[in-house]
Parts: C-alpha cells; sequence; structure tokens
C-alpha cells in the first residue's frame, strides 16, 4: 500500500516536472535547446511509463508497459531528437528572432492555459474527486502548450518540435487518466510519429531548398 | 390482384433500367452512327414500353382501389439508409402523368434525336434521359424521407446535366450554372427541413406520425418546404432558373422538365405538408395563394414580353404553376378551416391542372421543338407561315395553345373551371380577409387567362401564320412522323380531357378521396355537365361537349341564314391594298413586338422598357436604315439576385484575404481556438 503510495507522488512529481519542460520549451530561443527540452521532457515521460510499468509487472505481471517505456527511451529520447539535430545542422537558422508575441507574454499565456484547462476539466465527470485530477491537469496543459508553441514559431523545426509535444500530452494524458493503454494502441501512435518526423525532416529540406528559408510564412506564396 | 399491378409496375422500372444499360452501352462503346441510332431507336422503344406499363399500373391502382403497393423494401444495416419504395394514390397520380408524358416524349425523340447526327453521342443523351425518368419515379414512389432526398438530388443533377448537353453554347453552360445553384440551395434548405422532423418524429418515414412536433418547428418546417419545393416549382421570386434553364436544354428533356420536373414539387408540397405534417395554420395556406397570384400574373405578364419561343413557354410554366399554387392554396386554406369539400374540390383543381399542364406544356414544348427542328431557330420574329409546310405541327400546336389559354373544349378550360369554383365557393361568411384574397384571386385569374390567351395568339399567330420572316422559316420542312405521333397523342389527350373531364376527376377523385377525404365526385352534376354545387348556390355548370355542339350548331344555323338572307357569294380575286408601295412583303407583316407593344405599354412599371432608336445615314431626314431595339428589365434579377450575388462576391474576396490566408500560424490558431471554445462549452454544458 506504501509502495502505491510512493508511486503515486513520484507520478505526480513527474507530471508536474513534464508540464514545467514544456514552459521551459516556451521560454527558450535557440532551436537547439529546443531539442534539448524535447528530449528531457521524453526523458520524463519515459521514466513515468517505466514507474507505471514496474508497477503492473509486480501486481499483474504484466510487462507491455514496460515495452512501452524502452521504445520511448529508443525514438523519443534518441533517434527522432537525435535526427532533429541533424537537420538542425544542415540549415542556417540557430536562433529564433521574431515571434508572434514576445516570450513573457507567452509564458504567461501558458500559465493562463494551465489555469484554463483546470477549470474547464473539474467539470468532467468522474475526474473532480480524484487524485488524477492534477496530473491530468498537467498532462492536458501539455497539449496546450505544445500548440501554442507551434503557432508562437515561426521557423519549421519549431513546428516540428511543437507538434512533438502535442503528441507528447496527448500520451500523458492518456497515460494518466487510464494507467494502462493497449500495447497495439501504443505501437500504433508511434509509426504515427515516426512518420510524421521522416516527412517533416524531408519537407524541412525542401522548403530550406525551395524558399532558401525554413520560415513557413513563405509558405503563403503557395495560396491559390 | 395487388401483387399482379405491383410486378407490372416493377416491370417497368426495370425496362427503364435496361434501357439506362444499354445506352450506357452504347455511350461507352462508341459505336459508329449508324448503330447508334438504331440503339437509340431501340431504348426509346424501351421508354415507351415501360411508361405504357408503369401508366397502365398506376391507373389501375388507383381506380381498382387496392391498398398502396409496397414496391421495394430493402434496408440496410447501415442507420437509417433503406430504400423503401411505395406506390399509393397521390404517387399514382404523379407517375401516371409522368408515363404519359415519358410515353409520347419518347416516341417524340425517337425522330427529334436524328439532329444530333454525328453531332454527340447519342448513347450518352439516352443514358441521362433514362435514369433521368428512373430518379423522377423514385422521387414521386420514395417511402421515406431519405430516399426521397437522395433521388431527388438524383433528378436535380440529372437535369442539369441534360440542361447543358449541348455544352459548345456558352449561354448553355450559364444557364446549367444558374439552374444547378438555385436547385442545391433549395435541396439544402428541404434537407433541414427533414433533419428538424426527424429530430422530433425519431424516424425518416413517411407515415411516421407528426404529432410530437411542436408547432412553431412545424412553421419553420412549412417554410423551409415551400422555399425548397417552390423553387423547384418556380414560384415567382425563385422563378429565375426555368426562362434560363428551358431554352437550353433539348426540347424533348425541356418537355419532361416543364412537363413533369417542375410537378414533382407541387407532389412534394402535397405529400409533406398536406399529408405528412397535415395543415397547421390558416396562414400557409394563405401564403401559398398569394404565392400563386404573384405567380401567375407576373409569370403571364413576361409571357407576354417574350420572343423566343422556349422562354416564352418557360414564363408560361411559371403562370401554370400560379395557377396550381392557387388551387393549392384555397384547398390548404379549406383545410386548416376543416371544410373537407371545398379543400377537396380545390385540391382536385390544382391535381386537375397539374396533369393538363403536363399535357398541354409538354406538348407545348415538343412543338417548339419540332419548329427548332425545322427552322433552326427559336426567334419568333424570325418565323411565319408556317401553317402552309407544316400543317400538322401548326394544327397540334394550335390545340395545345388553346388548352393552355383555357378555351372551351380543351382540357386547360375544365381545370381553371374548377378553380374559379373552389375560390367561389370558399367565400365563407365570417372570414372578410380571406373572402376578399379569394375574389382578388379569381379576378387576377381571370386577367391571367386573358394574357395568356393573348401571348399565345401572338405566338402562334407570328410563328405559324402570315409569311415566312426568313430564310429558314421559308424552307422548313414538316418534322418526322415520330415527332408527330408524340404531339398528336398528347393533342388527343387534351381535347379527351376537355371533352370528357368527368373520367379524368373521378379517377382523381379517388386520389384526393385518399389525401383529404372527402369526394367531390357526389357533388357534380351528371352526364357530361361540370360544376360543384353545394345546394344553397344556385346552379352553376357548364359542358364542354355541349358547349361546341351548340357552337357547331350556331355556326351552321348562322350561315344557313346569312346564305339564305344574303344569297350566293361572289368571289373577287386581287391584292390586298398597299398603300402605294409596289408588293406587300414579310417586312409588312405585324410583328411580335409589335404586337406585345400595348402589354408593354400598360405595365410598363413593371417591364421598365428600354428602347433604342438608331438613324443610320447622312441625315435623319433621309434614313439609310433604322435599327429599334427594345428590351424589357427583368427585375427580379436585377433588383434581386444581382445585389445579393455581389453582396456575396465582395464577402467570398474579403474571405479569401483576411480568413483563408495560407498562413500555417492562422490555421493552427482557428483550431486552437475552436478547441478552446468546446472545452469551454463541455464545462458549461
Amino acid at each position: 500500500m506504501s509502495n502505491l503510495a510512493v508511486n503515486s507522488n513520484l507520478l505526480e512529481t513527474l507530471s508536474v516536472l513534464i508540464l514545467l519542460s514544456s514552459f521551459v520549451l516556451m521560454a527558450s530561443k535557440r532551436i537547439n535547446s529546443y531539442i534539448k527540452t524535447f528530449r528531457i521532457q521524453s526523458f520524463l515521460i519515459a521514466l513515468a511509463a517505466g514507474i507505471m510499468g514496474l508497477r503492473s509487472l509486480i501486481s499483474e505481471g504484466r510487462w507491455d508497459f514496460l515495452v512501452v517505456c524502452l521504445l520511448i527511451m529508443i525514438f523519443k529520447v534518441l533517434y527522432i531528437p537525435n535526427m532533429l539535430s541533424k537537420t538542425y545542422k544542415n540549415v542556417s537558422y540557430k536562433v529564433e528572432k521574431d515571434f508572434i508575441l514576445n516570450i513573457p507574454i507567452l509564458v504567461l499565456l501558458c500559465c493562463g492555459l494551465v489555469v484554463f484547462s483546470y477549470f474547464t476539466l473539474t467539470g468532467v465527470d468522474g475526474l473532480s474527486q480524484d487524485v488524477l485530477n492534477l496530473q491530468l491537469v498537467n498532462a492536458v496543459s501539455v497539449i496546450w502548450i505544445g500548440l501554442l508553441f507551434m503557432i508562437s514559431r515561426k521557423k519549421a523545426i519549431g513546428q516540428i518540435i511543437g507538434f512533438l509535444v502535442i503528441e507528447n500530452g496527448l500520451y500523458i494524458t492518456a497515460m494518466y487518466s487510464t494507467q494502462e493503454m493497449p500495447f497495439i494502441v501504443d505501437l500504433g501512435i508511434f509509426i504515427d510519429l515516426l512518420t510524421f518526423v521522416l516527412i517533416m525532416g524531408v519537407m524541412t529540406f525542401r522548403i530550406n531548398e525551395k524558399f532558401e528559408s525554413i520560415d513557413t510564412d513563405q509558405l503563403n506564396n503557395l495560396k491559390g | 390482384m395487388e401483387q399482379y399491378l405491383r410486378n407490372l409496375f416493377l416491370m417497368s422500372v426495370l425496362l427503364y433500367v435496361l434501357g439506362a444499360a444499354a445506352s450506357a452501352l452504347i455511350y461507352f462503346f462508341k459505336k459508329p452512327y449508324k448503330t447508334s441510332m438504331t440503339g437509340s431507336v431501340m431504348v426509346n422503344a424501351v421508354c415507351i414500353v415501360a411508361s405504357g406499363l408503369g401508366g397502365a399500373a398506376s391507373a389501375a391502382k388507383i381506380l381498382l382501389a387496392v391498398n398502396s403497393l409496397k414496391l421495394i423494401n430493402l434496408s440496410s444495416t447501415i442507420p437509417f439508409i433503406s430504400l423503401e419504395m411505395n406506390l399509393d394514390n397521390l404517387s399514382a397520380y404523379f407517375v401516371l402523368a409522368l408515363s404519359v408524358l415519358v410515353f409520347c416524349v419518347s416516341l417524340y425523340s425517337i425522330g427529334y434525336l436524328s439532329h444530333y447526327n454525328g453531332k454527340r453521342n447519342i448513347g450518352l443523351f439516352n443514358l441521362l434521359y433514362t435514369l433521368f425518368i428512373l430518379a423522377m419515379i423514385g422521387v414521386l414512389t420514395s417511402a421515406n424521407t431519405v430516399c426521397f432526398y437522395i433521388f431527388w438530388e438524383a433528378m436535380s443533377l440529372l437535369s442539369y446535366f441534360l440542361v447543358v448537353f449541348e455544352s459548345e453554347k456558352e449561354e448553355n453552360t450559364k444557364a446549367g450554372t444558374v439552374y444547378i445553384v438555385m436547385t442545391h440551395i433549395a435541396t439544402a434548405l428541404l434537407l433541414i427541413g427533414f433533419i428538424i422532423i426527424y429530430s422530433y418524429t425519431k424516424s425518416f418515414a413517411l407515415s411516421a406520425n407528426t404529432a410530437a412536433i411542436p408547432g412553431m418547428a412545424k412553421n419553420i418546417v412549412f417554410i423551409l418546404f415551400l422555399i425548397g419545393f417552390g423553387t423547384k416549382a418556380g414560384i415567382i421570386p425563385l422563378h429565375i432558373w426555368l426562362p434560363h434553364a428551358h431554352p437550353a436544354a433539348p426540347s424533348n428533356v425541356s418537355a419532361l422538365m416543364s412537363g413533369i420536373m417542375i410537378k414533382t414539387a407541387i407532389y412534394g408540397l402535397v405529400r409533406f405538408v398536406l399529408c405528412y405534417l397535415g395543415v397547421q395554420n390558416t396562414w400557409w395556406g394563405v401564403v401559398i395563394l398569394i404565392l400563386g397570384i404573384l405567380s401567375a400574373v407576373l409569370g403571364v405578364a413576361y409571357t407576354s414580353m417574350e420572343h423566343n419561343v422556349k422562354r416564352l413557354l418557360a414564363f408560361c410554366s411559371v403562370e401554370n404553376i400560379g395557377i396550381i399554387l392557387i388551387g393549392l392554396g384555397v384547398s390548404f386554406i379549406a383545410f386548416a378551416l376543416h371544410h373537407q369539400i371545398i379543400g377537396s374540390l380545390a385540391l382536385t383543381a390544382a391535381l386537375l391542372h397539374t396533369f393538363n399542364h403536363t399535357l398541354f406544356k409538354g406538348g407545348l414544348f415538343l412543338g417548339a421543338g419540332a419548329i427548332q427542328y425545322a427552322t433552326h431557330t427559336k426567334n419568333i420574329e424570325d418565323l411565319g407561315g408556317l401553317i402552309k409546310t407544316m400543317p400538322l405541327t401548326a394544327l397540334f400546336f394550335l390545340c395545345f395553345s388553346l388548352a393552355i389559354s383555357a378555351i372551351v373544349p380543351f382540357n386547360g378550360f375544365i381545370s381553371e373551371w374548377l378553380t374559379y369554383q373552389s375560390l367561389f365557393a370558399s367565400i365563407l361568411p365570417g372570414h372578410i380577409g380571406l373572402n376578399f384574397l379569394a375574389v382578388l384571386a379569381a379576378a387576377a385569374l381571370a386577367l391571367t387567362g386573358a394574357m395568356a390567351a393573348a401571348a399565345f395568339v401572338k405566338l402562334f399567330g407570328i410563328s405559324f401564320l402570315g409569311l415566312p420572316r426568313s430564310e429558314q422559316a421559308a424552307k422548313a420542312q414538316d418534322v418526322p412522323a415520330t415527332m408527330m405521333i408524340g404531339m398528336g397523342i398528347l393533342a388527343a389527350l387534351c381535347l379527351g380531357i376537355g371533352l370528357f373531364p368527368l373520367t379524368m376527376i373521378k379517377l382523381l377523385d379517388k386520389v384526393v378521396f385518399s389525401v383529404g377525404g372527402g369526394s367531390i365526385s357526389g357533388q357534380l352534376r351528371g352526364g357530361f355537365l361540370l360544376a360543384y354545387y353545394p345546394l344553397t348556390i344556385s346552379v352553376n355548370s357548364i359542358s364542354p361537349l355541349t358547349f361546341m355542339l351548340a357552337l357547331g350548331v350556331i355556326i351552321l344555323l348562322a350561315f344557313i341564314v346569312i346564305r339564305i338572307v344574303g344569297g350566293k357569294y361572289i368571289e373577287r380575286r386581287y391584292g390586298t391594298w398597299d398603300c402605294g408601295f409596289e408588293a406587300l412583303n414579310s417586312r409588312t407583316q405585324y410583328s411580335a413586338t409589335g404586337f406585345s407593344k400595348p402589354i408593354k405599354i400598360v405595365f410598363r412599371a413593371l417591364f421598365r422598357p428600354i428602347r433604342k432608336t438608331i438613324v443610320e445615314g447622312d441625315s435623319q431626314y433621309h434614313p439609310e436604315a433604322i435599327i429599334y431595339s427594345t428590351t424589357v428589365t427583368s427585375i427580379f434579377e436585377d433588383y434581386l439576385y444581382e445585389p445579393v450575388y455581389r453582396a456575396l462576391l465582395r464577402f467570398s474576396r474579403r474571405t479569401k484575404f483576411r480568413v483563408q490566408t495560407g498562413s500555417i500560424h492562422n490555421y493552427l490558431f482557428y483550431i486552437f481556438a475552436l478547441v478552446l471554445l468546446l472545452m469551454l462549452y463541455n464545462r458549461f454544458a
């Protein structure tokens, strides 16, 4: 029983850390640090998955969560960030210069989003009484922040990171609310994500080649 | 018995399907001209047989008073989608009208299609034509709104393709665009109506109980249906597609479109408002009646201004839809006030006029097609003297013109007479406003009749009488026999119903009884006499046959009296007085413009005519040529649709620049904002 409580505490802490990492992401300007922050966030998620995996291994003898933890480690912590770093080296933009709003305002907006998701989620039946509530609020906030990140960044790598953060947010939302996801769903999500990153990696080069920049504002010219 | 009729009907449907399949084969294999022509004749023959079977089954269904036939009932595992088709009396009546028309039009098409000789793939035409008929049968027999909607949409789309069939002319594609935009807006409104009904009754079946629908919702649904069906019917001010689409379509198609397709809207109004929703408020009928009066009067006013044969006929359809709606409006008012008999009488009048209009308007379009076939022009100012070269066509055209002008021995008279009767009968003590409206409607109907007669005197007189006004008109030859037979049957039916109206009314009475619950045949005077007389009103009757016999007798008597009094004729032959010119030619004849000029002057507030006179030559006192042209402003297009169209265009442009910017960030922001809103909604809902 105490074991479980420790687990819950750990998970709660992790969820707060994940949320914090997305704040850090929002506050950073360097594309290099986007990738690092994403790597850290994914590592934290892998940790959370590992804790849940251990718990389910001990209580039910299931090992599939551990496999998921391993997959996150391989793909989100190692492969995808490495690949993005490679892309980063090939394009000339290192620092994001013009934002739609400045960074302090964006961070304040993120705070607002956390409050908003707290406000909206307390209305959902079956969630308000439980401990899950706060973890879920953190997880959903990560989704919002990821989307806001995508909106505020103009360079293609920023958009990719934003999308990956949204996906991370969705993933932990699912993980925290159900505690155990079907293995096959996890696999499906991973395959989706990999395809997305591969395609976007290629596209970024293409955009860079075509417009001599990875500024997605230039895509306006494609409008019919 | 039911089983036999059901099989007979299904056989006719199957034949249409076979015809469609055969035309598809001809279309896809692109056979040489001769083979495809033979194929086309075969397909039309199949349609003739199919329409014969379908018409027979429908007529038998009504006359034998069997239960409604369950034609097809295929349910699928997809929710709400099941193909259900029933043939009850109302459906059977409209299918009968459709079958009669298809029978004649198919016969006509055999000859008519030969003018596509080598120019067009006839397989495609026949494919669209048969599918169009099938879609209309589907509309008329659907037993749930999902089916109805699908067939309705299919009918609209197929007729669009038929309208733009001669797509090499730019005006045809433009006409098609106007048509499809109007018809799609209308269909969208119908769909909204169906969904509102579903949200209360939880069923798409037409047999569903609609008592659960609250009054306000019923009112909204009624308005949606009125606009939706009204657009298809072409009531003013929703009529603007008619004068574009009918001239563009091939003539056999315009005959079908004007003859029966716009009547599916009348079917829809009767089926959905009267049978399905039930008339709830008196104002429903009043709105329909007012729209009917407007359509009739304005429709006929525009009819008299037109010089393009098919545009003229299109406006005339608007007018006749107005007359039908007057009958329908009176019947809705009467049913809302629980006067079963008056309601049934007015409904009989409306439905009879629907059938009659199918016959003579179909025939007139076929006649217009024959003129076009022979002279390659639709402008009546270029015609003239066709009665000498095309005597039979002229005869049939005259019959249809008389019928549509409601002249006595023809069928148009019967239905207009019944409409008048219902208007007079609906004048009841205690409803001052309604009585006023009824009197007004009767007056409008009288005006309409007179002006329609004037318009058809012009149409017939200018195109068939006098001297030919152009080379083509002079060289015209009469059309192939099949075209003639097609028109001839319709003309014979017009005369037949006119002479023996009770046969038709007895049949119709059964239909009306099953719809409105009232029967009027007991109130009609027997024999050939035809009048509705409640005991309080003095005898009020007229017999077309006696009338015609009397007319014959009077003419004969007059002739004899003149011969007795005046003695023998003295015959003198010499030229008409020609004001000192050398010879009279076609240029000295009365023109269509001249003929309609008085009407144009009387109604100049409505027409807003624009006149232009250009004098060519050194001085205006020594003109070499004078060019005179006059046009009529179509106020609905210029003052109603143009502003709406321009506003829409402006709005779309702005949206394109401000909302659809092409920026990924903007698009992401839309998603972001929408999801946040949805979350908020979830919080408060």
